[in-house]
């Protein structure tokens, strides 16, 4: 029961069928874990589910490089993840006929506790690599993120530049055909981030396919063959990267912004047995 | 990748303590000490479960922290693997498998425990000790029915992981742990067969007392409660896995 399943004969890479997705709404947490208990409890914070996306249709062929384009809670990352499979459609469907690698929070994919050697293996594991395959790759992961040296050290010792280098690498690791990037939820240091769009344009020329979010215009001119433009949800159109970015502008931002705070998992390990 | 998983999980287990694996031993052998003073000195005449009640206890305390650490451990599973579960393509039931397998390697290492038992109460296991691995598997799949089930639902409900330990603590005086099957009112007995766990526990101690085997017929009912519930959790879990991703 395996949830991403691929469609080999399916002709695109990614193919969207009126496929929408919604999510429970979620304002922006502030006060204690415990003020954020009684506000729910008292009601205060609504669990309704909003649409994200709705009724999306277009198919990705081999070797294009698409732009997300869009505001801020427009939709954007839920696009890549139903494309990646890390998110399953309400309405419609996305098939695929080759795995999809989501480029998007790998750093929280990370582990504190795991050595820079664990994690590799973590992440890439999570990414659907086998443990040969890792084993085998892991020396070109290491020098790419430059973390050679530190390999058996704990992450958590590790600078944040260095957690953003390692993620990275892992996913271009994967050698997979495609891939979604959330660029703009990637960090890095400007140099290291250059050196990887610099990869990502060699793979491309190799006919490898992305879907790419960014908050970059720059990078999306230079690098995508053609945009798909969100409007709070809803693809308004399929244009080319430039009109739509000029499109863009005339689009509102939404004014009650949805925000994500991703939150800390709380390890209460407090167990008692009987 | 499951197997990296759980070996590392084990590996932060055993070293984060001084007396690391002794750990696993010292913990159910002190709590079925204690219960085993209270229930059999201090309550001396009135006799409960069955003799020596010392072992008759091991063997069903460490099945029983299995099942109390690995089910309230799936309930908080999704809550704390967020990060990797956001961008995992790897099949979403393998958190759930991941401490299954943990915590059942957990008690077999612990397993040792039931030999100390054994050796102090001078009586050696019949034939039947083949049944033990039954009991075993069967445990397995009654819980990864309901790891499945709880897992899923503590996504929906944030508030279930502490219901569970109100319900945890409960099903242990439910339980036939500090007591047998056959201690119970013949009138209600059926009633307790509805709890699945009945039947596994019956499987590991029959090899010591085949006596035991006269209530095979509480034991059907309960394996067929263990099967149920598998099947439920399975497609619970299906229908919520939408679910359990949009929360990640």
């Amino acid at each position: 029961m395996a949830r991403i399943v691929i469609t080999p004969d399916l002709g695109s890479v990614v193919a969207f069928d009126g496929a929408g997705v919604r999510l429970p709404k979620r304002e922006r947490r502030h006060g204690s874990k415990r003020k954020q208990r009684i506000r729910r409890i008292a009601g205060e914070v609504s669990r309704e589910e909003v649409w994200f996306l709705r009724e999306a249709s277009f198919a990705v062929t081999p070797g294009e490089s698409v732009a997300v384009v869009g505001h801020q809670g427009s939709g954007r990352e839920q696009l890549l993840r139903l494309a990646a499979g890390t998110l399953i459609p309400d309405e419609g469907t996305v098939r695929r006929s080759c795995p999809v690698i989501p480029v998007m929070n790998l750093g929280g994919a990370l582990s504190r506790g795991y050595t820079v050697r664990q994690n590799i293996y973590l992440v890439a594991g999570l990414l659907g690599m086998l443990p040969d395959e890792i084993a085998a790759r892991l020396p070109a992961i290491a020098e790419r993120a430059n973390v050679q040296k530190i390999l058996d050290k704990y992450l958590g010792d590790t600078s944040r530049a260095v957690r953003g280098r390692l993620a990275w690498s892992i996913a271009m690791a994967t050698e997979a055909r495609a891939f979604a990037i959330a660029g703009a939820l990637v960090v890095g240091q400007p140099d290291f981030m250059r050196e990887c769009w610099d990869i990502v344009e060699e793979m491309k020329a190799d006919g490898v396919t992305f879907l790419v979010a960014s908050d970059k215009p720059s990078e999306l001119i230079r690098f995508c063959d053609r945009a798909l433009l969100l409007d709070s949800g809803t693809i308004v159109a399929q244009t080319t990267v430039a009109d739509a970015l000029d499109r863009l502008k005339l689009i509102e931002p939404p004014k009650d912004q949805v925000h994500f705070i991703v939150e800390e998992s709380d390890d209460d390990d407090d167990e008692d047995l009987v | 990748m499951l197997r990296l998983l759980v070996l590392r999980d084990l590996q932060t287990q055993y070293t984060k303590f001084r007396l690391g694996y002794l750990w696993t031993i010292i913990e159910p052998l002190g709590m079925a000490i204690v219960l085993w003073f209270v229930f059999s000195m201090l309550l001396g005449p009135r006799k409960l479960g069955l003799q020596p009640y010392l072992l008759f206890l091991s063997i069903a305390i460490l099945p029983w922290w299995w099942f109390t650490k690995g089910i309230s451990s799936m309930a908080r599973v999704f809550q704390k693997n967020r990060g990797q579960l956001r961008v995992s393509l790897l099949p979403t039931q393998m958190w759930v498998l991941r401490v299954l397998i943990v915590t059942m390697m957990e008690f077999i290492l612990s397993l040792p425990v039931i030999v100390v038992a054994m050796v102090l109460t001078r009586s050696w296991p019949g034939p039947l000790i083949v049944l033990f691995p039954l009991g075993i598997a069967l445990q397995f799949i009654l819980m990864y029915g309901l790891g499945l089930l709880i897992s899923s639902w503590a996504v929906v409900i944030p508030d279930l992981a502490r219901i569970v330990r109100i319900v945890m603590r409960a099903m242990f005086y439910l339980t036939p742990v500090l007591y047998s099957i056959s201690n119970i009112p013949p009138g209600i007995r059926p009633y307790a067969a509805l709890n699945p766990l009945v039947a596994p526990l019956g499987l590991y101690r029959v090899a010591w007392w085949p006596e035991e085997h006269e209530s095979s017929f509480e034991f059907a009912v309960s394996l067929a409660i263990c099967l149920i519930i598998f099947v439920i959790g399975y497609f619970t879990f299906r229908r919520l896995e939408p679910r359990i991703l949009k929360e990640a």
